[in-house]
């Protein structure tokens, strides 16, 4: 292709303005629409991952088998503050904590509610995706957090004082008295509805436990990579015998949502592919019909055929690039204002709920867009494949011309 | 001996014969029983235990893979609708009450001081640690008015007959069929309980028929539900006293909280 070809090519497609202007606002347009929806979709996979691994599931779990079956009081892990250094120390893992999970009792007054005490290590738990972030402090001794809804529903106070009732890893009666130090609002419903927080070391005082504890949560640095992670730990002694797995396994179902909103954009792509098919088709094929007369004068003067058909696919390409470039100049310079404030879902359906409820977590509706080199890349190749083949009904006209009935015509 | 005495003597034996084949034909009807009345049967079961007041001390096992506890127990009962057990040992868990009146129950618990009504949500869990949900304590569940009964076979070993119990249309209950396997003596051997799926929940075994308390009863049971290997709960009647004078103030809150 000569630099003659693409100057020729430019020049053509500037020759009537505003159609072209008009086609490469079609496509830009399209562009713009479909990287936006690439960013909130991608922004939606992000915030689900991360819902999902957050404060309750974190990206690896290690229970003693069978506990997930029936979550029997007395299947625990042991020496877990030994497990947990060598979980710390290994570079893979950025973070480890034990807790402790007890169906129980507890009580205000005579009213007896249905609880379920979280043992938590308030000091690891309180990162920003932990179970107790943002939660007041838990200060030490026989105090508790109690889930907010919970609360509302015991009528319970901070202060209070509750009896807490259940039974401990060995059979026993477990029930003691503990200050309600404070209410928390987590993402997991189960905690908003049923938790009774506190220290795992009073957990495991209450529940008549040594060293033990029913849950270790660990994080690695990327969510995508926890199935390697937890291959790899279970390969470590001190987690020999336990069950080691990754939040995909431990969630399937929300590991389906997440890739389906992976493949979403396939179906918006197809919308560009319409415009910049249609856009890219009707220009070519009216510019070649105006210059049929042009187009056989340069086939008499001996232009060769392939030479016309050349220009006139390059032409086509230009305009679709020239579209998907505009497109994603706008596409990106919108979604980089939005990526750090992120866009409230909730104002944009109309002040409905600020967050919604869905498979046991809390779920804020307010979303960061945001857009990987690969989802720019996708969109222009597929813009210029388009173009290229909506070319082929132009160029296939042109290159059947004859140059005597052109130059009548 | 003349010969008229000879042919007395045999229609004698003759005689005696045919009595002989009377008696063990009657014997042999005997060993096949005839299926037995249902509706009294179960009457019966549902009485066992019941009276309008007992007091009785009981022993329960729980056994787990892992660990096995005993407690002994205080138990008052009054009519069908009170109940009141009391811990006894071990010392840790020692005066701990629980009380049932009508559809409530409440746990007393010494150590903290506290009576704490079990909420609806939690009937179902475990009562006291024992394979025995709190609903079983407060149920008034009758074999007779939830459910309709029929004879389905004999049992050989044990001899006595299995009973298909189908819950009533309309009846609210754990159970959708419980199978009943009484003795041949009109006591119960085993009861099977299956849930509303229709899957076996758990199993109950009576033995260790003793008269106590002026009854002939089973003063053995042992619980064993299905899906956890190794769990079972054993209860044994130390001693029980029925149709006892038991006064109404047992069953009170009052009652309940006093240090006993």
């Amino acid at each position: 292709m000569t630099g003659s070809t693409l100057r020729l090519a430019w020049r053509n497609l500037w020759r009537n303005r505003r159609r072209t202007t008009l086609a490469v606002t079609a496509i830009g347009l399209s562009v713009v629409l479909v990287l936006a929806y690439d960013s909130v979709l991608r922004a939606y996979g992000d915030w689900m991952t991360e819902t999902v691994t957050g404060p309750m599931l974190g990206h690896v779990q290690v229970h003693a088998p069978e506990w997930r079956k029936d979550r029997s009081m007395d299947r625990t892990l042991r020496d877990v503050t030994a497990t947990l250094s060598a979980l710390r120390r290994d570079p893979e893992v950025t973070d480890a904590t034990a807790r402790v999970y007890a169906p129980a009792l507890a009580a205000v007054g005579e009213e007896g509610f249905a609880v379920v005490v979280v043992g938590v290590d308030p000091a690891a738990e309180t990162h920003p995706m932990g179970l107790l972030a943002g939660a007041p402090a838990l200060p030490a001794g026989r105090s508790v957090l109690v889930g907010r809804l919970l609360a509302e529903q015991m009528g319970l106070r901070v202060g209070d004082s509750l009896a807490v009732v259940g039974q401990g890893a060995d059979g026993s009666l477990a029930n003691d008295l503990y200050r309600v130090a404070g209410l928390v609002d987590t993402s997991v419903d189960f905690v908003n509805r049923q938790g009774v927080l506190m220290a795992l070391g009073e957990a495991q005082t209450l529940f008549a436990m040594g060293d033990e504890a029913h849950e270790l949560v660990v994080r690695g640095r990327d969510p995508a990579r926890a199935g390697e992670l937890a291959s790899h730990l279970s390969a470590l002694p001190a987690l020999r015998g336990l069950e080691v797995l990754d939040w995909r396994t431990l969630s399937p179902e929300m590991v389906g949502l997440i890739e389906l909103v992976g493949v979403a954009w396939l179906f918006v792509l197809v919308l560009v592919l319409v415009a910049a098919a249609a856009g890219v088709a009707n220009t070519m094929l009216m510019s070649t019909h105006e210059r049929t007369h042009e187009l056989g004068m340069l086939l008499a003067l001996g232009a060769r055929p392939g030479r016309i058909v050349r220009m006139v696919v390059v032409e086509a390409l230009m305009l679709g690039l020239v579209g998907a470039l505009a497109g994603t100049g706008v596409g990106v310079a919108l979604v980089a204002a939005t990526h750090r404030t992120g866009v409230d879902y909730a104002a944009l359906t109309g002040g409905g709920p600020q967050e919604l409820s869905f498979g046991g977590l809390r779920w804020s509706l307010r979303l960061y867009p945001t857009l990987a080199v690969e989802d720019v890349l996708r969109v222009v190749a597929a813009v210029g494949l388009t173009s290229l083949v909506a070319a082929a009904w132009p160029a296939a006209r042109v290159a059947r011309l004859q140059p005597s009935k052109a130059l009548r015509g | 001996m003349g010969p008229v005495w000879r042919d007395r003597a045999e229609k004698r034996l003759r005689s005696l014969a045919l009595a002989a084949g009377v008696l063990l034909a009657g014997a042999a009807a005997a060993a096949t029983p005839r299926a037995p009345d249902v509706d009294a049967l179960l009457a019966r079961i549902d009485d066992l235990y019941r009276s309008k007041g007992s007091v009785a001390r009981l022993e329960i096992t729980v056994v787990s893979p892992r660990t096995t506890r005993t407690m002994r127990l205080a138990a008052w009962t009054r009519g069908e609708e009170q109940v009141l057990v009391v811990v006894e040992a071990p010392p840790r868990e020692a005066g701990t009450a629980t009380l049932r009146d009508g559809d409530n129950l409440w746990n007393w618990l010494p150590r903290i001081a506290r009576t704490i009504r079990v909420p609806p949500s939690m009937m179902l869990g475990s009562w006291m640690g024992t394979d025995f949900t709190n609903d079983d304590l407060v149920k008034e569940s009758s074999l007779r008015k939830d459910f309709q009964a029929k004879v389905e076979r004999r049992s050989e070993a044990p001899p006595g007959w299995w009973i298909g119990l189908t819950a009533k249309p309309g009846v609210v209950g754990r159970w959708a069929r419980i199978e009943l396997l009484v003795g041949d003596d009109d006591l119960p051997i085993e009861e099977r309980h299956f849930d509303r799926k229709g899957r076996l929940a758990r199993t109950m075994r009576f033995d260790e028929v003793r008269t106590m308390g002026g009854r002939r009863i089973p003063s053995h049971m042992a619980l064993v539900p299905e899906g956890t290997e190794g769990k079972r709960t054993e209860m044994r009647y130390l001693e029980v006293r029925f149709d006892a004078e038991v006064p109404a103030d047992t069953f009170s809150l009052a009652n309940l909280e006093r240090s006993r």
